[in-house]
């Protein structure tokens, strides 16, 4: 069952204060959170969040179509045996 | 791990990847059933023959077909029956990392960088590189210390400022790797607070828990 509109996004309110002042500092700190089940919010785009995922923690760089998401989506919990054969990657 | 990289920085020439593993025959034409490990299934075979993991037989790969569930239908040369199909189940499918073709301007093969030495800007070594993920928020390192321990880094310009693949070394910046465990920059109140909302979540209060609506 989807969660009341009228409630609004959860989020949970330590996350936000620490938000906040990663905003307010300026610097582009990644905020550690184990709270995988808050609503990402406008205000957190262009932060940087390391969500944990029950041994380590993933950096999240919070982009515009992110939110709504829930920050746990980003971390998976589960083991991941992918392959890289002939993968690429380049710096974001 | 698909990855086969030479332990030895000066054998790293003859560095091979794993591009595929015979899962199965298919068929009584001696077709095999490959589960592939490139980007592109039917890349499997477009960089040359392959080579089994011991290195001792050589494979001409003819990709034929996708399966349904991510594998491909592929003939062998000499490779005729049904027989000769199945006695090549679980063989895995090497190439050399030589015949990949050259990346682009500031684009890095995974297989090139895992491995790699990591060390901070100050010169303080980390680890190693243990693999490259991305989970849909961006390209992240992770790096796997002498301890044991899992650290990530987001693979940015800014928190990855120096890539060095002849000194098989990565410099990263010490203060963006992510290690488990709180920081000590953490406030108290953040820590109780992280504790109360989990000890409120597995309460299952449906109540108020902390959190913000709206």
């Amino acid at each position: 069952m989807a969660r009341s509109v009228w409630k609004g996004p959860f989020v949970d309110s330590y996350l936000l204060k620490k938000a906040e002042v990663a905003r307010a500092s300026g610097r582009n700190d990644v905020i550690k959170t184990w709270s995988r089940r808050s609503t990402i919010l406008p205000q957190f785009v262009g932060l940087t969040f390391g969500v944990y995922n029950g041994h380590k923690f993933i950096p999240v760089l919070v982009t515009e179509n992110m939110v709504g998401q829930k920050f746990g989506e980003f971390s998976p919990t589960r083991t991941y045996f992918g392959h890289q054969a002939d993968r690429k990657s380049r710096r974001g | 791990m698909a990855v086969d990289m030479v332990e030895d920085p000066e054998d790293a020439g003859d560095a091979r990847v794993c591009v595929g593993v015979i899962s199965g025959a298919h068929g009584l034409q001696g077709l095999v059933r490959v589960r592939p490990f490139t980007d592109v299934a039917e890349d499997v075979g477009a960089y040359g023959p392959v080579q089994s993991e011991d290195g001792t037989r050589e494979f001409a790969l003819d990709v034929r077909n996708r399966t349904g569930k991510g594998q491909i239908l592929v003939a062998i040369t000499g490779v005729g029956d049904r027989d000769a199909a199945e006695a090549l189940k679980g063989e895995k499918l090497y190439v050399s990392r030589d015949r990949l073709p050259s990346p682009d301007e500031g684009e890095f093969y995974h297989a090139d960088l895992v491995g790699l030495d990591v060390v901070t800007t100050e010169g303080q070594a980390l680890g190693t590189v243990r693999a490259l993920h991305d989970f849909g928020a961006g390209e992240m390192l992770e790096i796997l210390d002498t301890g044991g321990r899992l650290g990530t880094v987001m693979f940015t310009l800014a928190a990855v400022p120096d890539i060095d693949l002849a000194a098989r070394r990565v410099t990263v910046d010490g203060a963006a790797v992510l290690w488990p465990g709180n920081d000590p920059s953490d406030s108290a109140a953040d820590s109780v607070a992280d504790s109360a909302a989990d000890s409120q979540e597995n309460s299952g209060d449906s109540g108020p828990d902390g959190g913000v609506d709206g």
